[in-house]
Formats: structure tokens, sequence, C-alpha cells
């Protein structure tokens, strides 16, 4: 059964989105005219996904794909790094999330000189702050620095 | 013709463009040479930072790290057997044995001239081919659109890595992206669950920082703590007489097989320099050199990548159809700056066209200079540690992803595309036909429903229009040729 995995969460997905389609309104005829309604399109996507799922099924069955390599802790890690940056960007600053998970990241990926891993920490996201800020005039989302550097 | 001369000229009398060219190749060659990043990488990475500029300057540097990056590849390729960029993993077969011979100057040489006349070659071509195919696709309607879009779709599915079928359910989940937001002729909100800043569907530049760079941090975080062999170089060499005379037949002939592939809406670069290392040995007097250091190999592949970029860009400009996912990205960068990619380019962006071209030629000008003189430095980037790269790629995807339309929820897309596009290439799914599916999902849909329009409901109607029914034609043999013979031959024997 282990070759239904993949074809089976890609068909999954596929009758999820059907579901979700259908339950679009529907646009008055006079509107649509002899074009689609908008469900129609995304619904005949899926069938054709369903059908290439199970064209990956029997190709699954016949040969055996490769064992997956799933990453280690650096991936899974890194992973779990981006999780955190989501509470740290709402509720601190996007500023100081991306030092953290950069220096967490080093860390995490085998640097060994906490100083180094701190030093780009800081310094990559002060000079592409001060770059976007300056150059490109792009304003960042209110934060503890933000609110403090735009007043 | 000569307007078009004139304005390729004048990007040398522009010095802050000549400025701008000169440092992205120079960055381009950076991020060639270092393990992962690649053009496309790079040019996701860069959009961003194009959002100030004029279009013509934004789009050079987009060009010019496509074909930078394509060439310096072939620097680590040879240097320390690690292609910089998968367009030059054929490099590594001749390149690192000839310098594991002590000759790792004559080698880069080799492939630093030969990626240049691939490159130079290409541009040529490019300026011809792209006003006569403009000229055809004046005609096209809703129906030649449509069956275009779904070719280009079914001839990346056939021909990128990964199996067909996987490759088309990347493409149809890109496509299927490319619903999400405001229906287009109706107005009727699909798949935002509420959400209103997808009112205008997914912003692609999010999605393609999380596909391409995010997706690869991921898929580079096992190569952590590695260590690399690396060989010493004295100098670069160029080619000698000798050389010249043995390489000069591959480096033409894989400049046609380059420039022929990159036209096809596929993934150029790659699968070129493959076909051209596989001619190079085809027809090479010296076959049982191959795979120990012959030139001949290093010439055939590096002249067909790099002749590749700008047969690639030839569907990109024309037809707005991209041919793989670096051409993507120069896609989205063209519409980002109001430029409209199809055959009225031609006509209303005349100059900023041919100035492109001029910024492409100039790109493959300047890195013959810095692939001889300066090799050797950027070797040495290519040790960079991953513990310190990735983590600066990390902070520039998601400043890069915010920077667009200073929206936190792009960040979380190109988080969310990351995983997504990591786990899609472990299960050996290829990510460039998710975004080449998100970028033509609507030129697909819209064109479908105009064609039904057209033809008062009746699709079939579509196979009597002769272009699109070759497109469509071609579109299944490049999906289905393959699969029947191996079903024929499998039979007879």
């Amino acid at each position: 059964m282990h070759f239904l995995v993949i074809p089976g969460i890609i068909a999954a997905f596929s009758v999820a989105v059907i579901y979700a389609a259908l339950q679009l309104e529907l646009s008055p005829a006079m509107i649509v005219g002899d074009s689609l309604q908008p469900r129609v399109f995304p619904v005949l996507l899926m069938v054709i996904n369903l059908i290439l799922a199970a064209c990956l099924a029997f190709q699954y069955w016949t040969k055996s794909p490769k064992k997956i390599h799933w990453g280690g802790l650096q991936t899974w890690g890194s992973i779990a790094l981006w999780v955190i940056f989501y509470p740290i960007t709402v509720y601190i600053d996007m500023l100081i999330a991306i030092a953290v998970i950069m220096f967490a990241m080093c860390l995490l990926w085998g640097e060994r000189r906490i100083y180094v891993a701190g030093a780009l920490a800081l310094a990559t996201p002060t000079v592409i702050f001060f770059l976007f800020d300056k150059a490109l005039r792009v304003r960042f989302p209110r934060g503890l620095l933000t609110n403090w550097y735009y007043g | 013709m000569i307007d078009a001369l004139q304005a390729m000229a004048s990007v040398l009398f522009d010095p802050y463009l000549v400025f701008l060219i000169f440092i992205t190749t120079v960055l381009g060659v950076v991020i060639g040479v270092l393990p992962g990043l690649g053009a496309t990488t790079g040019a996701a990475l860069l959009l961003p930072f194009t959002l100030t500029m004029q279009p013509v300057h934004a789009i050079a540097v987009l060009a010019t790290i496509y074909v930078s990056a394509t060439f310096a590849g072939s620097i680590t390729a040879i240097l320390i057997n690690t292609p910089g960029t998968s367009a030059a993993a054929a490099t590594t077969f001749d390149g690192y044995p000839l310098a594991q011979r002590g000759e790792a100057g004559r080698a880069l040489g080799i492939a630093v001239v030969s990626s240049t006349i691939g490159g130079v070659f290409s541009v040529i071509v490019l300026c011809i081919a792209a006003p006569m195919l403009a000229r055809v696709a004046y005609e096209f309607r809703p129906p030649e659109y449509f069956a275009l879009a779904l070719f280009g779709l079914s001839m990346l599915a056939s021909i990128s890595a990964g199996g067909t079928v996987r490759n088309l359910i990347a493409g149809v989940f890109g496509v299927w992206l490319a619903t999400i937001g405001a229906e287009p002729t109706t107005g009727i909100e699909r798949f935002m669950f509420g959400n209103y800043e997808l009112y205008e569907g997914l912003a692609f530049v999010p999605v393609f920082i999380g596909l391409f760079a995010m997706s690869e941090l991921l898929i580079q975080s096992k190569r952590a703590n590695q260590v690399v062999d690396k060989i010493t170089m004295k100098a670069v060499k160029l080619p000698s007489r000798d050389d010249y005379k043995r390489i000069w037949k591959t480096v033409l002939r894989s400049c046609g097989i380059g420039t022929f592939i990159g036209i096809l809406p596929a993934e150029g670069a790659t699968v070129a320099s493959m076909i051209g290392y596989a001619e190079a040995r085809r027809w090479s007097k010296n076959k049982e050199e191959f795979g120990k250091g012959a030139i001949e190999g290093i010439a055939g592949a590096e002249a067909a990548n790099n002749a590749a970029t700008g047969g690639a860009m030839v569907p990109t400009m024309v037809l707005g159809i991209p041919g793989s996912g670096t051409t993507a990205v120069i896609l989205v960068g063209l519409m980002v700056h109001g430029l409209r990619p199809g055959p009225y380019l031609f006509t209303e962006q005349v100059d900023t066209v041919y100035q492109i071209f001029g910024a492409m030629l100039l790109a493959n000008l300047l890195f013959l200079a810095m692939g001889l003189y300066a090799s050797k430095l950027f070797a040495r980037i290519s040790l960079v540690p991953l513990q310190l790269l990735w983590p600066i790629v990390f902070a520039l995807a998601t400043i890069g992803a915010y920077a667009l339309s200073s929206s936190l929820l792009d960040v979380w897309i190109a988080l969310i595309f990351g995983v997504i596009g990591f786990l899609a290439r472990r299960h050996g799914f290829a990510v460039a036909p998710i975004a080449v599916g998100l970028i033509l999902g609507e030129m697909v849909e819209t064109n479908f429903q105009n064609s039904l329009k057209m033809f008062e409901g009746d699709w079939w109607r579509i196979l009597t229009q002769p272009l699109a029914a070759l497109f469509l034609l071609l579109a299944f043999l490049g999906l289905f040729s393959s699969p029947i013979a191996n079903w024929f031959s499998r039979r007879r024997s």
C-alpha cells in the first residue's frame, strides 16, 4: 500500500478542491454566456489531476519509487524556525525575527563560532533594512524597532 | 535593423546601465559559483531590488543574472566537481578529470570561451528570430494562445527533470494556483477563504521566492558541514590553436543545439548542456577520452547551456511563455515593470527590447573577461560555509517577498511555498512546472473562455483552427510520444 501514499494525498487534495469549487457562487447566465461558470475550470483541472494521480499510482505500483531521504535535524529544525518566525514578526518585530532566526539557523547548521553567527545575524538585517528603506523606499511593518525608527 | 542595432548600441552610452550590468555580472558569477543558488534563485531574490529601477535597467539586471550565473556554474564544476548550477552538471564529466590532471586553467579557459561563443550566438539568433516570431504571433487569437499555453506546459512537463506524470501534476497544480482570487470575467471569488488580499490572485514573486529560494534552502540543509575537495589552479589559460582546432565544430554544433532547445518551452540550459555533451561525444573521434578530461566534452556542454539562455528569451518575450524557472522570473519582472510580454512588445517597446538584448550581449562579453581573469577568486567564494550563506539567503528572501507589496501575507506565502517546493522536490516533482503553470494559468483559462465565446460554446471548434490544432498535436506528441515508443519497444522485446 506504500505506493498509494503520494497519489492518495494528491487525490485527496483534488477532491477537496472539487468540493470547495462546487461551493462557489454561480454567475448569472447572462454574464457567462457561452463561456464557463467560474467553478468549472478548477473542477476540470482537478479531474485531470485525479486521472494523473491514478497514473502515478500505477507507475509506483509497477516500479517502487526511490526511498525518500526526509532530511535531518537541520531541515526540520529550519522549518520549525520558520514557524517561530511568525509570532516574533507579528508580536515583536520583523527585523528582530529575521536576526533571531538567522542566528539560530547558523548554529543549527553547524556554525560553532557564536560571535560569527551573532555578527552575521545583526549585520545582515541591518544592511538589508537600510538598503530597502533608503534606496528602495520600502516601509517595514510596525514593530519594536520600526516604531522607534519611524517614530 | 539599423534602429535595432542603434538601440542595442545605446546600452554602451548609458553609463548607469553599463555599471549595473558590470555589477550584476559579478553578482551573477558569484551566485553561479555558490552551490545551490543558481540563476533562478538569484533572479527571484534580486527581483524585489529592481522595483525602483527603470524597466530596461530592471530586465537587463535579471537577464544578466541569467546569462552570467549559467556560465559561472562551470567554475565550481571544474574546480571542485560541484556544479554551481544544474546547467553545469555535464561540465563536471570532463572538466573535473581534466582539472585533476593539473590542467584546471585549460579546462576553465575552454569553458569560458565556449560559453561566450554560445551566449553571443544565441543573442544574435534572438535578435533575428524574435521579431520574425512576433510577426507570426500578431495573427494569434484566443484558440491559438490557449493551445500554445498548453503546448508550453506539456513541453515543460515532458522534458523537465522528474517524470512526465509528476511534472504534469505539478503543472496542473500551478494552473490551479492561478485560479485563486477573483475570476476575471465574472468577478466571483475563488479559493480566497475570506482573505481579500488574495482578490487579485497569488502574487508571483513570493511564490517564486518560496519555490526556488526557500525550498533550495531546505534541500541544501542536508549538505551542511559537508567538506569539499578543491583543486588548486595557477591561472586560466586561453585555448591553444590545437584546442581550437579540436573544439570549433563541437562549439558550433552546441550553439545550434542550445539555441534550438532554448527556444522550445522547456527547461533550456540543463537539457541543452546534456544534449550538447552527448552530441559532442557522438561526433568525436576521441570517444575514449570522454569522462577522462576530453576538451570537446567541456566545450559541447558549455556552449550549449549558454546558447540556451538567448533561445529561452524568444518565447518568453514574444509569446509570454516562459521556458524555464529563470525565464519565468524574468517574465514576472517584465509584468511588474509594466511591460506586456507578447508580440506587441516588439512594436510598442521596441527600443526597450533591443536594449535588453544589448545588455545580454554585453553581459556575455563581460563574463568572458571575468572568467579569464577572476575565476580563481570566484572559485574561492564557492567555499563560503553553507551555515553562513543560507541564513543570508533566508533574510534576503523574506524581505524580498515582503518588499513587492509591503504585505506580510507575501512572506507567509513564500515560507509556505518553500515547504511545498521542498516536499515536492523530495518526491521527484519539479517546481518549475508549478511556477510556469501559475504564470500560464490565467492565459489558459481566459483564452479557453474567449475561444468558447468565439465558437458559441463548441469547444471542439478550437481544433478546426490550423495553428491551434498544430500546437495541440505537438503538445500531445510531446506528452505521449515517449511512453508510446517505450510501450512498443517493450512489446517488441
